[in-house]
Formats: structure tokens, sequence, C-alpha cells
């Protein structure tokens, strides 16, 4: 009986001798039902093809850095299984909306600059004195944020967005979403410092809420919302002065 | 000599090699159900701008005097109508079922969950134009 | 890589633009399509007597001033929502001078336009 293989079709793009991107395929054995794309590329790049560039590292789930397209949807390669693709082959692209450094390789400097820019960490006007011990945080309090906490900075949701695609100033889905987690923890003192990141006319503004991000978002972190919460909560600022300033 | 071994040392650093730029493609909203079906909704804006149009003519033409005046009743008009009312439909659903996503509010401090949320905004639109329906109808008796 | 310092300020017109789309978005969402059903569809067809069908019936609701105000609300709104949804769909199909100060201008400024041509209409057809 023959063994079940699967057509793995690649991007390879060598800056230094290609002008553009282009497919390659492989054959790669389907062995086990629980195969993912990155079990694939990984078969490619140790017995067929050692030049496949990609990135991963914890090949479950959380540490964000497989983020692949595969057959035109931004997936962790990770959390992609085979199974749901075979017989047909599966196309595997770097990430939409990046440049490309090298076949499978995106560049991310712009994602990590803006990720900087919304200062992700809680920012206190006073320290607490060390005598007066640590934060105290209710279960309540913390599930006000808990949600936008849970993003693992894989990027997919710069893939989906059409509006990052067409404009990479656009400050995008999850450096907003991290934003609102660190405006809504309540040790938090910062709002005020992340404010004109957020509310410059590149920020949340110009999302039009076409929602792909929380689609394809593998942690269930919903940037969509978090955006459009901060759209609002920015509004009322302004217009009921001494209203609800979270 | 000290000075020309350190001026024979340089060298040039290389430039990096171009990354591949991407660009978006023309027709990115038809590659995907979700994207197709946000342009759809977006589009919505012109065939219910239109109608309001209509309707201020129709408010216009008030002042047209007894025997002149003629409201919209040819047969177009009325598929017009239809489409609009279309578009009208799927505006109020993705708009309303939207709204659940953006309004946040905590009632004894516990978060109104979003279904909750989403149902008040259609129960508004049901009795809205409930509302209007009666007005538009009742006052048509004289 | 080298870090551009851009200014950072928050975009009051945009701030301001986004609420009024917001709130033109509740109008047309909760009224338009109830309009469209009954003097679109209903009224014409014969199906129920509608008001703007005769004249009589038509200027004695147009001649009141909660009527007005209520079709300035009815008409004036929803163009913000539109102007800002249009505007946007043009920079989705790819036109990035949508966003220029210019566009804004042609949009937002054919909003205030509407609003204001429907101002004179209520006020000069069948004056209070």
């Amino acid at each position: 009986m023959p063994d079940k293989t699967i057509t793995v079709r690649a991007t390879r793009f060598d800056p230094e001798r290609d002008r553009e991107p282009r497919m390659q395929s492989y054959e790669v054995p389907f062995t086990d039902e629980s195969m993912v794309v990155l079990d694939a590329l990984n078969h490619v790049k140790s017995h067929i093809d050692g030049s496949l560039s990609y990135r991963w590292s914890c090949r479950m789930g959380i540490c964000g850095s497989c983020g692949m397209m595969v057959n035109g949807t931004p997936k962790l390669t990770c959390n992609a299984f085979l199974r749901d693709y075979w017989p047909r082959p599966v196309v595997v692209q770097p990430l939409n909306n990046f440049p490309i450094i090298r076949d499978l390789v995106i560049d991310m400097d712009d994602f990590m600059h803006k990720l900087k820019s919304i200062k992700p960490w809680i920012i206190r006007k006073q320290e607490l004195p060390l005598g007066a011990g640590e934060h105290r945080q209710s279960n309540e309090q913390i599930d006000d944020f808990r949600q936008f906490s849970e993003c693992i900075n894989c990027m997919l949701c710069y893939a989906a967005c059409p509006v990052y695609g067409l404009n990479n100033e656009f400050l995008g889905p999850a450096a907003t979403a991290l934003a609102r987690r660190y405006n809504l923890d309540s040790r938090d003192q910062g709002l005020k410092e992340r404010l004109p990141v957020l509310g410059e006319a590149e920020g949340i503004w110009e999302c039009s809420f076409v929602g792909e991000c929380s689609v394809v978002c593998p942690k269930g972190v919903d940037p969509a919302k978090a955006i459009q919460q901060t759209k609002l909560d920015t509004t009322m600022r302004f217009v009921l002065p001494y209203g609800n300033r979270e | 000599m000290t000075t020309e071994a350190t001026t024979e040392a340089t060298t040039e650093v290389p430039a990096a090699p171009r990354e591949y730029r991407w660009r978006m493609p023309a027709n990115w909203w038809t590659r995907n159900r979700h994207y197709f079906l946000y342009t759809v909704r977006e589009f919505t804006a012109l065939p219910l701008a239109l109608w309001l149009l209509w309707l201020l003519v129709e408010i216009r033409r008030a002042g047209d005097g007894p025997a002149r005046y003629a409201p919209h009743s040819s047969t177009a008009f009325v598929v017009f109508s239809v489409v609009v009312l279309a578009f009208a439909l799927y505006h109020s659903y993705t708009f309303l079922t939207l709204a659940g996503t953006i309004l946040h509010f905590k009632v004894l401090d516990r978060p109104v969950p979003a279904r909750l949320i989403v149902l008040s905004q259609f129960a508004a639109w049901a009795a809205a134009s409930v509302v209007v329906a009666f007005v538009l109808i009742w006052f048509a008796h004289e | 890589m080298s870090e551009a310092v851009k200014p950072q300020r928050l975009a009051l017109m945009h701030l301001f633009w986004w609420f009024m789309f917001a709130q033109g978005g509740v109008i047309a969402a909760l009224l338009i399509p109830v309009h469209v059903l009954v003097q679109g569809i209903l009224g014409p067809l014969g199906i129920v007597p509608v008001v703007d069908r005769h004249y009589d019936t038509w200027v004695s609701v147009l001649g009141n001033p909660l009527v007005k105000l209520y079709l300035l609300v009815l008409i004036a709104f929803p163009f913000f929502h539109f102007a800002h949804r249009l505007r946007y769909l043009l920079v989705d199909f790819g036109v990035p001078a949508a966003k220029s100060v210019p566009a804004q201008v042609v949009f937002y400024g054919g909003a205030v336009v509407v609003t204001l041509v429907t101002v004179y209409i209520l006020l000069t057809t069948v004056p209070i």
C-alpha cells in the first residue's frame, strides 16, 4: 500500500537572487493524523530542502512565531492540521501585509515599533513603597482586561486586516488590544500617556471594523472589540468631561 | 605605520538585501466571504443616501400645491425601494449586531452580556419601526 | 532600523467624524427601513393608506414643527454616517487620496450641505 503523502507548496524568495517570490512544491509523507503544517515544513527542511526558511518555536500555539498564510488564511502553522487539507495541496505563504525578508519569513519591525509605542507595561504616576505591599486586584478587576492579555503577538490579525494591508501606518489590532489591556488594568495609571498614540489620525480611527482580525486570532483576544471600545471610550472622554475615565 | 594600517582596514558594510514589498491586490475584497460582506455593508450607505434624497424631494413636492402634487408611484420607484429596503435591512442588522461589541457597561459591578445589549438594540428597532409605521398610516386618515 | 518620531496627538477631527458616523448609523439603522417599507413600497402599491399619498394629509403633518424636527434628524444625521462610510470605502478600494483634507471637505462638507438644504426645505415647504 503506497504511503500517504501531501503536497506542500511553499513560497521561496532569495533576496539576493530572486526579483519576485515563487512557489516550490514538496511531497511530504503524511504518516500521522495529528501532523500539522509546521511538521510538514520541518520535514521539508530536515529531509528534502534545507534552504527553506521560516520561523517557529514552541510548536504548541503559545509563542506566536509560526504565523503564515495557509491556503490564503493567516494561521499558526503549529495549529493547522494536515488532515483538514488533505488530499488537496497545502499552500504556505508568508503573512500578508508584511515585507518578505526570505521565503516564509516576514519583516516584523513595524509591529515591534507599534507595540513599543503603546507602552505595554504598567505605568504608575507614583510607585507604591515596598512597605505598602503588593497591588491587590480582585478577580473581577482581572476579568476587565483578561481577554486582551491573551495576545501572543503572532501578528495573524495584521495579516488579516485589509486596512493595515492598504496602509502600513495604521496602528493595528494587536497593538490596540494590548494598549487596552493596560488601560483597563486597575494597577495602571498610564491612559493619558497611551492616548496620543491611540487617538492619532493613523491610530484607532483608521479601523473600519472589518472584524477579520478577531476571526483569525488564535487566542480569542477579539482585537476588533478592543478597537471599537477604545473608539467609544476615547470619544466619551470628550463628550463627558467629568464622566467615565477608565 | 599605524595610521596606514587603520586606513587600509576600512571595509564597506554590505547593504541589506532588498525585502520584497507587500502590494495589496486591488481585488482583495473579493478574495474572502467576510471581506466581501464587509464591502457590501459599507456600500449600503449609497442606496440609503439616494432614498433619503428621494424623501427630501417628496417633502419639497408638498410645496407644489394641491393640483400639481404627485407622490412617486411608478413601478421603477417601487423596485428601487425594494432594493433599498434589502440594503437598509442589511445595514440595520449588521450595525445593531456590532453595537453589542462596542457598547459596554456594568450594572451593579457586573458587565452586561453582549447578547443582551444586542437584544435591546433590536427591541429598540422594532419599537421605533412600529411607532413610525403607526404615525405614517394613522395620519393618512383625515 | 531607525524609528521615525512622528508627532502624536489626539486627532480631534477624526474623533468628531467618527462620533457623527456612530450617531448617524444608529438613526439610519433604527428608522430608515420602516420609512422605505411604508413610504416606498406599501404606500405606492396601495396596500395601506400612507400619509404622503395625498396632498392634504402630507401637508398637514409637514406643517407640524415636531415632524420637521424628526425629519431633520432622519435625513441629516445619516448623511454624516454615509459620508464617513463612503469616504473609507474609497480608501478600501485603493484611493488613498480619500484620506486627504480636500476629500474630507468634499464628503463631510457634502453632509453639511445636505443638512442645510434639508433645513431650508423643511422651513420653506409648508411654513409653520
